[in-house]
């Protein structure tokens, strides 16, 4: 008698509809609306980002002066990468996505810390608004690294951008350290850390890395900003300080914030690839590892950006080796992910279209990354657009489109609502071609010289400008078509069942969306990644069916401690302190307590097997001996039967699942 | 298969104890188990914040040793060590409140709490009183170290002195053959005048004071009679006999005749009081005429001198411009540090010392914040056995401070 498992009826309103107004949204500290908050800003963000990002590509269209002069350009490139980067890229996936899914993910209530949670959200937002407000304020046009000496000298608004990043670095910590809580201290019962969603696997990389390099960047910029005001001279040259410490603490944060942007990308994407692939993931624990180690290595390799900056030649080669190793954990995941494809039952909705995009991007931007870890050829390449369109192969080509696509996953989930399949599969095309089509030109004209952060450029370059910039457009008009059409559906989608996708993971047994505290009933652990018993019921709807023994298991356990409830209870014992204890010792032994009620139900259900009956008259013959034995030996005696019993209910279960293998 | 946690069995009000249990845990100890390990990854993370100093301070000493162990003797070894001490008890009655809190004692936890809070006070007056003698004596960062006493405590007759930059800091331009900016470097004080970057002998004209008002007395010449790089002028003399009492008016010795001028008119000298114990006046500025130094003839040989000597390898070959005042002789009869022109860039010793102590010094004023508070909730009662979460928290917050000023007190009060 094959059964879905019980979805049961909603009774809860969902979390966006259990109250309304601003106040309850603004001082709300549920998780998933709060996340929604944090990805509502990164998608204006987006647009922000983007459109300088438009504006510095128009100019570049021609060679002298197309739309600004060299100062307004600067501000664009500037204002473009510290947007992009630590408004958008570092909490597009922890923050937004991660604050939403991942509790669910775990089967838990909430973060560890909602008011932290709901805290960071409006450092965030302040950060934000310190990084917008350069623009009024004399704008920004030292790069979004913030080199010293020239962000010393900077006439622009040095001091409000690096106290932005100073409060948006503290939302990063505390965000990681709430995450870094809630995985330790709030797994469900039986989820050990081998049985969490790699998602939760690489937020929780993430968060190591959030908690202990971002810190290093706070004591900078703050370090920065007081010598912007104060003339410190820690880092000012003139005054004995050293300019070179400067990059090596900005990239001690910079180069795992690399990772805190890719990791969590990569985690998305084992989600994705196993779940559309139908497959349980290849080698889970190497990619679980993986994650973990990239976190850790990515500590020991930030003096590659600084191959040229007067670093000893024994750093630059200790740099570059360990920059190779980065290479490891790297292929171990896409190769895992790659064996996850083969074979497996491809479905090509929205979202894995973005998770093979991703598992392209990232291979070129892993590869070309190698190059520059190598000495002789970065020298080369360095400061080329070579290096440029390295990294935005991996923060844009892979994490934005890790991001996109964990959007577009989990929407139906968190919305309730589903966004336009076809105009999402156009739009993950339009960012395909798009992207790559603005930055493969951008390698041949590194290689060939052509500098990055140049206004103007020489005419044999005019071309690969050319077909970026159209590139660029492409990709400009696939995003904001994107964040329209969310936006949009979020009030007028079609409503999304409970689990579109036949996903594994807890998440999609709760309901959709989910209410204030993520489940009704508590959900059930299966076996990750393990499709099995999840079918298509109808079109995009997809249920667990649960096989006939699971059933009949069930109900034999529930028998045997109903036998052994009755026994407990029959075995008259002198109401003392000790027998009480050991009464309900024998009653309470499993970890669910069974109630007469529960017992009675077992028993009218209907006939036992033979085995069972077997198990149930031993306890009686307990029971009977009661009179004759004293109680504790009475109470030892009705511990072996049921132990035998538990046994002989394991091997009904083996037996009935022999004929399946 | 297992049952997780079902956050809608006892969500809603079945919690026991304090009302403190946020619904979203299974139980206190759930909740107490969260915060325990959310305050020790803020802890880490503090650590990580820290780290920064300590390394710019490792590789700035390794770098310039000579800079810490000229510098550190700024600092008031006593004062650090009573700091040591009172944060040292703080950190007992922190976590002594956490056990009072346990066993619900409320007045102990109080009066513990009350002890740590005048304790973090206590810290930061003895700060306030080291930061605010550094900044009269211009013991401060960047550009604006520009002390008036030496590292020993003597006074540097500088205050006022209008320079442009620190002494420390002279950019001297070889093409011009002249400070382009500063003052007078410190290092040259006993230099040739024929030495390069001492651009011209002068002689001292007129003093001002501080408001434009000419003050034309000079010391008495028996204020410098055991300075025999003195003329005894019967006119000069006779001047200053005739002067008010040596006492009521700022004495001044044109001690050292080298100076960096800041045009070849008007220079400006660093001058050495007589006595340390003489009371000298503040906002004085002196005016000079200066002559051009002699050029430096190229010398042929680096091991010979401009006078055509042999210098002898491995000693500093400096030659004296002239006789040495009584004032000199003491000063370098001490220990060459304290006697000696500060390094350059002693700047930086003060850079790292501020930044660190100073955001240890924002830490502490955090943690008098949160004990204020957690003085307000016990008064109210709002700590239990089972609900003691905040106490131990703040008391392990409290604990790290005091932990890196451990490291803080060594490293830039007791170095050699």
């Amino acid at each position: 008698m094959p059964t879905r498992e019980p979805a049961g009826p909603v009774t809860e309103p969902s979390y966006l509809d259990v109250s309304h107004g601003l106040k309850s949204w603004m001082l709300t500290l549920d998780h998933k609306r709060i996340g929604l908050m944090y990805l509502f800003g990164i998608l204006i963000a987006l647009i922000v980002g983007g459109s300088f990002a438009l504006l510095l590509r128009t100019e570049l269209w021609d060679t002298g002066k197309t739309i600004v002069g060299q100062d307004t350009y600067n501000q664009f490139f500037t204002l473009h990468g510290a947007v992009m980067v630590f408004l958008v890229i570092i909490p597009g996936i922890p923050a937004a996505l991660g604050n939403i899914m991942m509790p669910i993910q775990l089967g838990a209530p909430d973060v560890a810390f909602p008011r932290l949670n709901l805290a960071s959200f409006y450092l965030w937002v302040t950060g934000a608004i310190m990084l917008v407000l350069t623009i009024p304020f004399g704008g920004l046009d030292t790069g979004w690294t913030l080199y010293t000496p020239y962000s010393l000298a900077s006439q622009s608004a040095v001091l409000i951008a690096t106290l932005g990043v100073f409060v948006l670095g503290f939302s990063s910590i505390f965000t990681g350290l709430n995450f870094l809580v809630t995985i330790h201290k709030f797994r469900p019962q039986g989820m050990g850390w081998f049985q969490m969603p790699l998602n939760v696997w690489a937020i929780y990389a993430t968060a190591i890395m959030q908690v202990l390099a971002t810190p290093v960047l706070g004591i900078t910029v703050l370090l920065l900003s007081v010598e912007r005001f104060g003339h410190i001279g820690i880092f000012d040259p003139t005054l004995g300080g050293d300019p070179v410490l400067f990059q090596h603490f900005f990239w001690f944060y910079s180069h795992p914030a690399v990772y805190i942007m890719i990791i969590p990308g990569m985690g998305v994407i084992s989600e994705l690839i196993s779940t559309f692939s139908r497959k349980p993931l290849f080698g889970y624990r190497f990619v679980a590892y993986s994650s973990v180690s990239l976190a850790l290595l990515s500590f020991l390799v930030w003096g590659h950006h600084m191959f040229v900056s007067g670093q000893s030649r024994l750093a630059n080669m200790v740099f570059s080796a360990l920059t190779f190793t980065v290479g490891i954990p790297s292929a171990i995941k896409v190769f895992n992910w790659v064996a996850t494809l083969y074979k497996g039952d491809i479905r090509l909705k929205t979202p894995m279209l973005y998770a093979l995009s991703f598992l392209l991007l990232f291979t070129i931007g892993g590869l070309t990354g190698l190059f520059l870890g190598i000495l002789s050829v970065d020298v080369h390449l360095h400061d080329t657009y070579f290096v440029v369109a390295h990294f935005h192969y991996v923060m844009m080509g892979s994490t934005l489109v890790a991001f996109l696509g964990a959007l577009h996953f989990w929407w139906p989930k968190f919305t309730g609502r589903w966004y336009p399949e076809q105009l999402g599969k156009i739009c993950s095309a339009g960012v395909f071609f798009g992207f790559n089509l603005t930055f493969l030109p951008q390698f041949v004209m590194g290689a060939r010289g052509m500098p990055r952060r140049y206004w103007d450029y020489d005419p044999q370059f005019r071309i690969f400008h050319q077909l970026s910039t159209i590139g660029a457009y492409v990709l400009g008009l696939s995003l904001f078509t994107t964040v329209v059409y969310l936006f949009w559906s979020f009030k007028n989608g079609k409503k999304a069942p409970r689990n579109p996708w036949g996903g594994s993971s807890l998440e999609w047994q709760a309901p959709t969306p989910p209410p204030l505290y993520n489940f009704e009933t508590p959900p059930i652990l299966h076996e990750l990644y393990n499709y099995d018993d999840i079918v298509e019921v109808e079109e995009d709807v997809w249920e667990r069916q649960l096989p006939e023994h699971v059933h009949e298991v069930a109900a034999a356990v529930a028998t045997v401690k109903a036998a052994r409830v009755e026994a407990a209870a029959s075995i008259e014992v002198p109401p003392t302190e000790r027998n009480e204890a050991l009464v309900r010792g024998i009653a309470t032994e499993e970890s669910a307590p069974v109630t007469r009620e529960e017992v009675k139900a077992v028993v009218a259900a209907g006939a036992l097997p033979v085995e069972e009956a077997k198990a149930a008259a031993k306890l009686a013959e307990v029971a009977h001996d009661k009179t004759e034995i004293r109680n504790d030996e009475a109470a030892a005696k009705a511990e072996t039967a049921s132990e035998e019993a538990a046994h002989v209910a394991q091997q009904l279960k083996k037996k009935d699942e022999e004929p399946k293998s | 298969m297992s049952v997780p946690h079902g956050p809608h069995d006892d969500a809603h009000g079945g919690h026991h104890g304090s009302h403190f249990i946020q619904h979203h845990y299974d139980d206190a100890q759930h909740q107490f188990d969260s915060g325990k390990l959310g305050i020790w990854i803020f802890l880490a993370q503090e650590v990580l914040f820290f780290s920064a100093l300590f390394v710019a301070y490792v590789l700035y000493r390794v770098h310039h040793p000579e800079i810490y162990s000229y510098a550190h003797k700024y600092l008031q070894v006593k004062f650090g060590a009573i700091n040591t001490g009172v944060l040292i008890f703080s950190s007992l009655t922190a976590a002594w409140a956490v056990r009072c809190a346990q066993l619900s004692q409320r007045t102990g936890l109080m009066a513990c709490i009350a002890v740590t809070i005048l304790c973090a006070c206590g810290f930061l007056g003895i700060k306030y009183k080291e930061y605010s003698h550094k900044i009269h004596e211009h013991i401060l960062f960047g550009r604006y170290f520009d002390p008036c006493v030496s590292s020993g405590g003597e006074e540097l007759l500088t205050k006022g002195n209008e320079c442009e930059g620190s002494k420390s800091n002279v950019a001297y331009d070889k093409a011009a053959g002249k400070a382009s900016s500063g003052c007078l470097a410190m290092k040259k004080i006993d230099q040739d005048p024929k030495t390069e970057g001492v651009q011209a002998t002068c002689e001292v004209k007129e003093t001002h004071g501080g408001k434009g008002t000419p003050i034309v007395h000079m010391c008495p010449a028996h204020v410098f009679s055991d300075s025999p790089g003195m003329t005894d002028e019967p006119e000069a003399k006779a001047k200053a006999e005739k002067a008010e009492p040596k006492e009521e008016f700022p004495c001044w010795e044109p001690a050292y005749q080298p100076a960096v001028c800041k045009d070849t008119e008007v220079g400006i000298l660093v001058l050495y009081g007589p006595d340390d114990h003489q009371e000298r006046g503040e906002d004085y500025k002196i005016d000079a005429t200066c002559k051009d130094a002699p050029v430096v003839p190229a010398a042929a040989d680096p091991y010979t001198n401009a006078a055509g000597q042999a210098i002898q390898v491995g000693k500093p070959a400096i030659h004296r411009g002239h006789e040495l005042t009584a004032h000199e002789i003491r000063e370098l009869d001490e220990e060459h540090e304290i006697a000696g022109p500060p390094p350059e860039h002693t700047n930086m010793f003060f850079t790292i010392y501020f930044a660190m102590t100073g955001l240890h010094g924002i830490h502490v004023l955090v943690g008098i914040g949160v004990f204020t508070w957690l003085l307000y909730r016990s008064w109210r009662g709002d700590f239990t056995p089972d609900y003691f979460g905040p106490v131990d928290f703040a008391a392990l917050y409290w604990h790290i401070v005091d932990l890196i000023w451990i490291f803080l007190f060594p490293l830039l009060y007791l170095i050699h």
